[in-house]
């Protein structure tokens, strides 16, 4: 059925393309190929022979042929990260086609109805993690709404030693088997000293029942960071000339890692968010997701270099590249700031298991034993300073209630009990409203996108203005912007001790898939119940992020649901077909953090058809 | 010409509002001295330029005009968004971006257009708002769908920029070169 309706459209689509006879054919291989970054030899799957493979370069209104030849030893695929197209040619095995077998060429054709940068990869076992990657910039039909000089992609991803397979198994063997920040006994004694026996002993429990440890910011350690496939001992360069504007379209193409990004001494106007045009908003520094794109304008008005400094959210290293009048400059890379640590704010009653949410399966989740009486409020020490303020129920499903809690103690110091009153902690009611929260170090309005007091809310290298997803406007209302016909909520479970990541307690393998009715409205609720960001993506169709600009809300591919937080974005269900649905960070969807989702004609016209 | 209700709104605001704000603060382009030239009447315009406002560029981006002439620019924003149309130097216009963000974070100004209630409020006494209300001829606010017009005089020689400074704009490349014979 799907088949004739493409096929019906063809002649049409033909019949306006001959006016502009828009066609481009391109060839991509993947094979294999002896690689050494950072010291360290590998044998790495490439696409043309390098990495990143090469930028495809599309106008939107072509059709495009591209040949896809596996010279794999396994099947392989690839996925054209954020593009709208027919779902046969949507390049996820399993669901959109088979996979491409050893020795075999894939021929995907498609339209380009849409402008931006975008990016490609493969979606088949963990080859994203080897190599298989690349970048897509699609020129708009009409002129780009910006001015600039001269571009650049700049391709940020994670580069290991091992295979994805080693990685993953490791995992599955010992979840913090990258975690070389663990809490030592010697931190143990420390915080005995600091905190007292006690309270120290209870907080290490409560992190024991979370399965989760305050350093679990990223799962994987042990990484080289790479800008367009080089190391930051190979600096990769974009030359400009003083006073030119400089777009730089950001991708992170990493299998697990979210950076920070910055280029010091110059603002950052950031134009597009995966893909799609937003009213410029100018900032020192932004978070990108794994899988998003962000596009920024720069211009560099002094001859001199320039660091693009995107450096690892656990703070284990950057991602260097360099923008420079003349190929060889680079300057000192910065330290490394220090290692956010969770808190309790970002492990949501759900997660501790002390709560009982009908939906969830506790079971499954390794939380049967849970005790919500060895909860103890008081002890949730370090952080929350003031347990009477805090309203439970808000903090693992309401957005964050800044006001009825003290900042000056959660977020990125470690938290100093002993300084505290507690003897008025009991009695003196809070009083939120004599408490200045902007002058506080790191409050900033990204602190709307985790929960209050987390320890992962960014802020800026040089204390200025860092992104935040409300920041985010489309340039362009959306047209059809309206209430959602109904809502679908997602909880976002898993157990890292087991290394088991899942959606509503229910791994992909055992869940059935989501139906959506074409033409329909759908809002998705992300719940996290877990204490890591999850970079969710859907395939063939927006998300409108929802943080409260309306019409504005700006349609995005990915979006991060951080710890503890609850994220909405309404899905305009406008592509029949079969559609991955997975948090983007490898070993979590290899894992099951991943739905298919099926959108189906409405009833009537199903029966015309 | 056309003019609707929304662009007398708009020209109301050109010429008598507090939002043509004064790039240098405190509202001296208007004297004979300035280095940037000096508003003109529409009598005395030589000839007449067309600029469209897109989101988030002009057409055209970049305008000739010859020293001392008169033009009388003709503005009409064909884009969602709010844009400004101010003739002034690099450096004005980054101090002005600075003003404008003070106003959109006041609320005076929005994405798409502006708060005219508060827009007519006399901010100058509001701590960091001062030099907000004073009204400058060498910009105009231009809503979406709305046409303004503005004659200006221009200098011997200067380097000047046609820039809107809405929060972001600028730097996404709303500005143009205006070159001197």
């Amino acid at each position: 059925m799907l088949m004739s309706c493409i096929k019906k459209a063809v002649p049409l689509l033909a019949g306006l393309w001959s006016l502009g006879a828009l066609a481009g054919t391109y060839n991509l291989v993947i094979g294999e190929q002896p690689l050494e970054i950072d010291g360290q030899a590998k044998t790495a799957m490439t696409i043309n022979g390098g990495i990143p493979g090469p930028t495809l370069r599309f106008k939107e209104g072509e059709d495009v042929t591209i040949n896809v030849t596996n010279n794999l030893d396994v099947d392989s695929s690839i996925h054209w990260h954020g593009l709208l197209l027919p779902y046969t040619q949507d390049g996820v095995p399993g669901i959109s086609y088979p996979g491409i077998r050893p020795g075999e060429t894939f021929t995907y054709r498609f339209p380009i109805v849409q402008a931006g940068t975008y990016w490609y990869h493969s979606h088949s076992g963990f080859q994203e993690q080897e190599g298989v990657y690349g970048a897509i910039a699609i020129e708009p039909a009409k002129r780009e709404p910006f001015r600039y000089d001269r571009e650049y992609v700049v391709m940020l991803s994670d580069w290991s030693a091992e295979t994805g397979e080693q990685i993953f198994s490791n995992l599955k063997g010992q979840s913090d088997y990258y975690n070389y920040s663990q809490q030592t006994l010697g931190g143990f004694l420390d915080d005995v000293k600091r905190n007292g026996f006690t309270a120290t002993l209870r907080d290490r429990l409560d992190w024991g029942s979370m399965r989760m440890m305050p350093t679990d910011i990223a799962d994987v350690s042990g990484y080289s960071f790479l800008v367009n496939g080089k190391s930051t001992d190979d600096n990769w360069t974009g030359l400009f000339e003083p006073g030119e504007r400089v777009r730089l379209r950001f991708i992170n193409g990493s299998a697990m890692t979210y950076f920070d990004v910055r280029i010091p001494g110059l603002k950052m106007t950031v134009v597009q968010a995966d893909g799609n045009n937003v009213q410029p908003v100018s900032v020192d520094e932004f978070r990108i997701a794994v899988a998003e794109t962000y596009d920024v304008i720069v211009q560099p008005k002094h001859e001199r270099a320039f660091s693009v400094l995107a450096e690892s959210v656990d703070r284990s290293g950057f991602a260097r590249g360099t923008l420079a009048p003349r190929d060889g400059m680079k300057l000192a890379l910065p330290d490394l700031r220090e290692r956010p640590l969770l808190t309790m704010a970002d492990m949501s009653m759900a997660s501790m298991g002390g709560m009982d949410h009908g939906s969830m399966d506790h079971s499954a989740m390794g939380h049967a034993s849970a005790q919500p009486q060895a909860m103890d409020h008081a002890a949730m020490g370090h952080a929350p300073a003031q347990p009477q303020a805090m309203d439970h129920a808000a903090m693992g499903h309401a957005p964050a209630q800044p006001q009825a809690m003290d900042h000056s103690a959660m977020g990125h110091a470690p938290a100093q009990p002993q300084a505290m009153d507690h003897s008025a902690m009991g009695h003196a009611p809070a009083q939120p409203q004599a408490m200045d929260h902007s002058t506080m170090a790191g409050m900033t309005e990204t602190d709307a996108d985790y929960a209050s007091g987390s320890g992962l809310a960014p802020s800026a290298a040089n204390g200025g203005k860092f992104l935040a997803y409300g920041d985010l406007k489309a340039m362009t209302p959306y047209a059809d912007y309206r209430a959602p016909d109904r809502e679908i909520e997602l909880r976002l479970t898993g157990n890292m001790e087991r290394y088991f990541w899942s959606i509503n307690g229910t791994k992909f393998s055992d869940a059935e898939p989501i139906r959506l009715t074409y033409g329909e409205r759908v809002r998705l609720r992300f719940v996290n119940d877990t204490m890591m960001m999850h970079p969710m993506h859907l395939h063939g169709m927006w998300q409108q992020l929802d943080k409260g600009n309306g019409r504005f809300n700006p349609l995005k591919h990915v979006v991060n649901v951080a710890p503890n937080t609850t994220l909405t974005v309404d899905v305009p269900v406008d592509a029949l077909g079969e559609w991955a649905f997975h948090c983007h960070l490898m070993y979590h969807m290899a894992s099951g953090m991943f739905r298919k989702v099926i959108v189906e004609p409405p009833a009537t016209s199903a029966a015309q058809m | 010409m056309r003019f609707t209700t929304s662009i007398a709104l708009a020209l109301a605001l050109a010429t008598s509002a507090p939002l043509a704000i004064a790039a240098e603060g405190h509202g001296h382009a208007h004297h004979g001295s300035s280095p940037i030239g000096q508003p003109g009447t529409a009598a005395e315009a030589t000839r007449t330029v067309e600029v469209t406002l897109y989101d988030m560029y002009y057409e055209p981006e970049s305008i000739a005009v010859k020293s001392g002439e008169t033009v009388r620019f003709v503005i009409k924003n064909s884009g969602e968004l709010l844009h400004e149309f101010n003739i002034g130097t690099a450096a004005m216009h980054e101090k002005h971006q600075a003003q404008m963000q003070l106003m959109m974070d006041h609320g005076m100004l929005t994405p798409t257009g502006v708060n005219h209630e508060m827009a007519h409020m006399d901010h100058s006494a509001m701590p960091g708002m001062e030099g907000l209300a004073h009204q400058d001829p060498n910009s105009v606010l231009v809503e979406p769908g709305a046409t303004v017009e503005l004659a200006w005089t221009f200098p011997g020689d200067a380097q000047l920029e046609f820039a809107c400074n809405m929060p972001g704009h600028y730097g996404a490349g709303m500005v143009g070169e205006i070159t001197l014979d």
